[in-house]
């Protein structure tokens, strides 16, 4: 199989390929840099190609392969995997944007961010940074300073966000592998609307030392793959305790709890309930046929109730844009016109909220994470839909659901912040067939620390072709 | 609140924090303002106690991480 036709493949399978000397990894990079070169024009998911250094890094895969090290190196499970990061993560030596024109000007970090470093220790190589949403707020990457990002399955609606190079990346194509952020649905939602798998995991799970914050409070870092067995050895790959200090404050520094052997487990035993009430009336038909669809597939006929979801929903809008605001007050004070037109006025007026709110939202946060634990004690596993819709066209200002009109690019996360907001492992599955010619996601949630049961709950989906992730067709028009 | 009570505290908490709001944000300002504050009301009418918690926590820092 030439490297071109294995870029279509899974990650798993590249790194088999290369363990297997069947492609060096110089030719798999390569054949990664030519497919964002002949795409991303279209896609616009890149902000920065790292040709020169992917390209001298998988050089020293292939020599450390040839040399007395090799059969050592030949266990790396990313072993010369290329792989991409939203442009929030520090890459040594380049500017990290967090999609803003206010960080060019900043001095570029002289280390990558401790995922980067766990990837690239796990033999993945590191391609490029990806579009996003300023500062992260925001769920459809149209990133007035770069452009938009465009959905590879239909380049002529948006890719989702905040991570919307990183769904969009892999949806294309150009990489099997990327890394996101999620404070409110920003792995989830691109996930969904991109038709990829998608990983967030409980908060706190990850170190997000050397990545460019946005709500200390919420955010979470995890990647983005076209299988679960790819989420699971990148995810593998990136957890523990952080060696060296200072050390980030969010994170739980809990010790590997390897998933990759437990994926083959099956869902047989798991009790899963569909999530009912709010999550059923704020989605469009195809958003509850995939979640029907994954339900029957999962024998899964018990609908359970979160409480007070919308209050949920409010806690987590509240966090974010006080806190995210307070992070950004020099700059919204000396130069708020320029901030991103789009998200702009929500900073502003994040700065002037009562303390007593913010406080009030943070009480009420682990009030909830108490209900979901009574819950869980029910339940293994829940169903949500990932997005209330499928990808919108770019520009689209509302959207109606269940005959309310409501403004689109917030509502996107309407089904994804009552769950980021108690921090639960959630990992989102593409769909298809329920719209003629775009995926939806489906949200497979689990109690803290249960990575394991979602990516199992995913794999068993992609084993039944429920879920899947196929490389974009439109993304590959006209070139390639 | 009423839209002319969230204008006198947008102007008023703007003014004390040294935020110029320029005339074309303004708008956009008062907007979320009071979306947030709808968003406020529902996370007050949530039932708690004088005992509930708030989800923070905080971690002292010891002179060996810092010199590892």
């Amino acid at each position: 199989m030439s490297a071109a036709a294995l870029l279509r493949q899974d990650a798993s399978a590249m790194a088999d390929a290369v363990r297997g000397d069947a492609v060096s990894a110089v030719a798999l990079v390569q054949a990664s840099l030519d497919r964002i070169e002949a795409t991303d024009r279209r896609v616009n998911a890149f902000t920065a190609v790292l040709r020169e250094r992917a390209l001298r890094r998988a050089a020293q895969v292939d020599a450390s392969l040839a040399s007395a090290s090799g059969p050592r190196t030949r266990e790396l499970p990313l072993l010369g995997v290329p792989f991409a990061v939203k442009n929030l993560f520090d890459i040594a030596g380049l500017a990290t944007l967090a999609g803003s024109k206010i960080e060019r000007e900043h001095t570029p970090p002289r280390d990558d961010a401790a995922l980067v470093r766990r990837l690239e220790s796990a033999g993945a190589v590191l391609v490029g940074a990806l579009n996003m949403d300023e500062y992260a707020y925001g769920f459809t990457t149209e990133n007035s300073h770069v452009g938009p990002c465009h959905n590879p399955h239909d380049l002529t609606r948006i890719a989702g966000g905040s991570s919307g190079g990183s769904g969009a990346a892999v949806a294309a194509g150009q990489v099997p592998l990327t890394l996101g952020s999620d404070t409110n649905g920003s792995i989830r939602v691109p996930a969904s609307l991109c038709g990829v798998f998608g990983l967030k995991p409980t908060f706190g799970r990850l170190p997000r030392t050397g990545s460019f914050p946005f709500v200390s409070s919420l955010d979470h870092l995890g990647p983005f793959a076209r299988s679960a067995r790819d989420l699971a050895l990148a995810y593998d790959a990136m957890q523990g305790p952080e060696g060296r200090g200072p050390h980030d404050p969010g994170c739980a520094q809990r010790a590997a709890e390897p998933v990759g052997a437990a994926l083959a487990l099956g869902t047989q035993g798991l009790r899963i309930g569909v999530l009912g009430g709010y999550f059923r009336q704020h989605a469009q038909p195809e958003a509850l046929t995939a979640v029907d669809a994954v339900a029957q597939a999962l024998g899964a006929s018990r609908t359970v109730e979160l409480p007070m979801v919308e209050a949920r929903r409010a806690a987590a809008f509240l966090i974010t844009n006080s806190e995210g605001a307070a992070l950004h007050l020099p700059d919204l004070r000396r130069r708020a016109p320029d901030f991103e037109p789009l998200s702009r006025d929500r900073f502003l007026a994040g700065a002037l909220l009562p303390a007593a709110w913010v406080m009030q939202a943070q009480r009420v946060r682990r009030w909830f994470a108490l209900r979901a634990a009574e819950l869980f004690q029910e339940v293994d596993v829940l169903l949500a839909p990932a997005t209330p819709c499928v990808a919108p066209m770019l520009g689209t200002e509302t959207f109606t659901i269940n005959g309310q009109r409501l403004p689109a690019r917030p509502s996107l996360g309407l089904l994804t912040q009552p769950i980021s907001c108690i921090g639960l492992p959630v990992c989102a599955v593409p769909v298809w067939g329920c719209h003629p010619a775009l995926p939806i996601g489906v949200q497979v949630i689990a109690a803290p620390w249960r990575e394991d049961l979602v990516l199992r709950v995913a794999h068993a989906l992609q084993q039944q072709g429920v879920a899947a992730s196929p490389v974009a067709v439109a993304a590959t028009a006209e070139t390639t | 609140m009423t839209p002319s009570e969230i204008e006198a505290y947008v102007d008023a908490s703007a003014a004390a924090l040294g935020l110029k709001l320029r005339p074309d944000h303004r708008p956009g300002v008062l907007r979320y303002f009071a979306l947030a504050a709808e968003f406020a009301a529902l996370v007050e009418a949530v039932p708690l106690s004088e005992r509930d918690e708030p989800a923070l926590s905080f971690a002292p820092v010891s002179p060996r991480e810092k010199a590892q």
